[in-house]
């Protein structure tokens, strides 16, 4: 490992987590139906959280490790990058609520308060942030299997046939794929301690289990491999486990929606690489298997959204895609493949993050979200159309926007390791997600609308509180792709804990 | 650790019976019938992990947690679910006879398995004794069981029970493959299956108020 970083011992990633799950509490317990006390409380935990999170990253830039709790908790380059990146998009999503779910509240929509909405988003977050930070291979699904239950009744928050359908399936299926990974997850913790080489270290410590790896018998340790890949791979929406995703990521609530696809599956994801990752070097076959597993969902996941009439559905499958190019690129284990890997999960959080609040100023702005029953908005929305296309065209890797580095990234790792048939592949997904997004898009703001018109006559650009979120991710697109060496410290130093075949 | 402490006849016993609960509790189409197999279920497994007790006695921890989550709250909230509603369960997609034959096939498949390969399912020293592997085979049959009721019966709650009994067969194999496992872990994992249950048969209380049924065929309107 390059630069062994010094330890230090710190308050910081305990307070990273609870500080939102206490403001949770409160927010339920204590603001009764203040709108906007809860909608203060989110956004300035939410502007804490991000601020602790980068304050951690600086402090690991500079050479450190930060752990708590005799390791329990234990933040490197890796999770600081996850913490920031759920502390930001967090922070946005819920700068986003404050207007949207007050005009949802407005009609009607939801029976339970705005006070369960923020408490239960804060506990979401919370426990999200939790999965980032610890260091205990069994807490890991626990709080994995915590971000399914406090979202869950996000999920169903409208509570009406559509919200309630997918919230049914959202719990039974993740809480069934998560199953998976309690038994992967002490498969490993089994495995780690028969070694009987953990001299002072403990066999439930991920950082710690890392050293002996190479010593677990090869049965068990394809076991691991296969139950920690189902139970992660279903909540991040890896194919053939993603049915889930498209129901829960269109029926939430759209700030949800957000969490959901920028944030919650890519926390999976991050699960996924720290565990499997570690068997690599001993077991290199497993990067090929990945890398056809991530190939597969890249190109079934933009198959699927070609057919897609609903706006958010399109957007959802088009997740499941994106996520098979991260699982692509942390999967090949190369120092540019997680680099790769790693840059465009953090490109997506924000790209998709965009294009669902895009889709939910649509939905606020006409009620409607089926892209026939849509067309002609750009002239009334002309901030909501522009973020779209900058959003599309940044997720489809069109130079010189962000996602065009990252997916460069990921081909090039391809190349390098001579897998060119993924590159091949990688390049066509990305083709038709072109055509995908593009096409929803020109229909939508561009194209005329139909005759049939049900849309409002008095349709209009949204309230500030959503297009600066909006505004905000647009510009990060623009700026992390004309200045794509701005996040390069943090990845390198993330891209060196899980590159390990070598660089 | 000394594994002539453990009585093994009754260990043998009790995992056996379990394997009976599991069927009742997935087979028996009243409903509270069912929810009174899986309690008994629930008992059988707190019994199980008193006697493994004997020699590790951080079980005993265990044992308390599955009493207060298995054994109490989650029947209190199947107890409640059906409260109201009429509990004869929807017809299954597949019958009771197919269903006797492959839970036989799966008992003897997976003790055939965990006879076999038990060293790589369990790789600590004491899972080579008989007892461990009787648990592992039982274990896994009571998580397919489980599996099998999810995928293939219609009613909700009836899937729930599913869930109960597949969560059952991961933490009854905690025994042989992770005994050194500390309360705190323990703890994590088994309040929240308490609260998976209680979310799920909220969300499924809202089901049958909207759909007026508990039905999962009728839970279509999301496809493709």
């Amino acid at each position: 490992m390059p630069g062994e970083a010094l330890t230090e011992t710190s308050a910081l990633p305990a307070v990273v987590f609870l500080l939102p799950v206490f403001a949770g509490v409160i927010v339920i317990a204590a603001t009764r139906t203040n709108r906007a006390l809860q909608q203060w409380i989110s956004v300035l935990t939410m502007a804490l959280v991000t601020g602790l999170g980068s304050w951690m990253a600086y402090r690991i830039l500079r050479g450190a490790v930060l752990t708590t709790w005799r390791r329990e908790l234990r933040v490197d380059a890796l999770s600081a990058l996850m913490v920031v990146i759920i502390g930001g998009i967090g922070l946005l999503a819920a700068v986003y609520s404050t207007r949207y779910i007050e005009e949802r509240m407005a009609k009607g929509a939801a029976q339970r308060g705005t006070r369960t909405f923020y408490g239960l988003l804060l506990w979401f977050l919370g426990t999200m942030l939790w999965g980032c930070v610890t260091n205990n291979v069994i807490m890991l699904y626990v709080a994995i299997e915590a971000t399914t239950l406090t979202s869950g009744l996000l999920v169903a928050f409208y509570w009406d046939r559509r919200a309630l359908e997918a919230g049914y399936k959202y719990l039974m299926l993740l809480t069934i794929g998560i199953t998976f990974a309690l038994f992967g997850c002490v498969l490993l913790y089994a495995g780690a301690a028969s070694t009987n080489k953990l001299g002072g270290g403990s066999a439930l410590l991920i950082s710690d289990i890392r050293n002996v790896v190479q010593f677990i018998p090869l049965g068990t340790a394809a076991l691991t491999i296969a139950f920690l890949l189902i139970g992660f791979g279903t909540k991040a929406g890896i194919a053939p486990f993603h049915p889930w995703l498209p129901d829960a990521h269109a029926e939430a609530p759209t700030p949800i929606s957000v969490l959901l696809s920028g944030v919650m599956i890519k926390m999976s994801l991050y699960a996924l690489a720290r565990t499997v990752s570690m068997f690599y070097p001993a077991w290199p076959q497993v990067t090929i298997f990945i890398v056809a597993l991530g190939t597969f969902t890249m190109l079934l996941g933009i198959i699927l959204a070609l057919s897609q009439n609903d706006l958010k559905r399109l957007l959802a499958y088009s997740s499941v895609s994106q996520m098979g190019y991260v699982l692509v690129g942390i999967g090949l284990g190369t120092y540019l493949g997680c680099y790769g890997g790693l840059y465009h999960l953090l490109n997506h959080a924000v790209c998709k993050s965009l294009l669902f609040m895009c889709a939910g100023a649509v939905m606020y702005a006409t009620g409607a979200r089926r892209i026939s029953e849509l067309g002609g908005l750009s002239s009334r929305m002309p901030i909501t159309s522009a973020c779209y296309f900058l959003g599309a065209l940044a997720l489809a890797g069109f130079p010189p926007l962000n996602g065009f580095w990252s997916k460069l990234t990921i081909y090039l790792a391809l190349a390098r390791a001579g897998l060119w048939w993924a590159a091949g592949i990688a390049i066509v997904a990305s083709i038709l997600t072109m055509v995908v997004m593009v096409r929803a898009g020109y229909k939508v703001f561009w194209g005329t609308a139909p005759l049939s018109n049900s849309l409002p006559t008095n349709v209009k650009e949204v309230p500030a509180g959503m297009f600066v979120p909006m505004t905000t991710l647009a510009a990060l697109c623009v700026l992390l792709g004309v200045y794509p060496q701005a996040p390069y410290r943090i990845l390198n130093r993330a891209a060196d804990v899980l590159a390990t075949m070598g660089k | 650790m000394n594994p002539e402490a453990l009585h093994t006849g009754l260990i043998e016993t009790l995992s056996l019976t379990l394997v009976i609960t599991s069927v009742a509790a997935v087979e028996l189409r009243r409903l509270r019938f069912s929810i009174v197999a899986y309690l008994c279920q629930a008992l059988l497994i707190v019994g199980l992990l008193l006697s493994f007790a004997s020699i590790n006695k951080a079980l005993l921890w265990w044992a308390a947690t599955a009493l207060v989550t298995k054994a109490i709250l989650t029947p209190w909230f199947l107890f409640r679910a059906v409260r109201a509603a009429d509990d004869r369960e929807m017809k299954p997609v597949i019958g009771f006879g197919p269903s006797v034959v492959l839970v036989a096939l799966l008992m003897v498949g997976f003790f055939r398995l965990t006879h076999g390969t038990v060293a790589l399912l369990a790789p600590t020293g004491i899972g080579q004794l008989e007892v461990f592997r009787t648990n592992l085979a039982v274990a896994s049959t009571v998580f397919a069981l489980g599996l099998y009721a999810v995928l293939t019966r219609r009613d909700a709650i009836k899937t729930v029970i599913g869930l109960c009994l597949l969560e059952n067969g991961v933490h009854l194999s905690l025994v042989s493959l992770a005994p050194g496992l500390p309360e705190t872990a323990l703890f994590g994992v088994a309040s929240e299956v308490v609260v998976t249950v209680f979310l799920l048969l909220y969300v499924i209380g809202g089901v049958r108020q909207v759909f007026g049924s508990t039905d999962t065929f009728r839970l279509r309107e999301l496809r493709w």
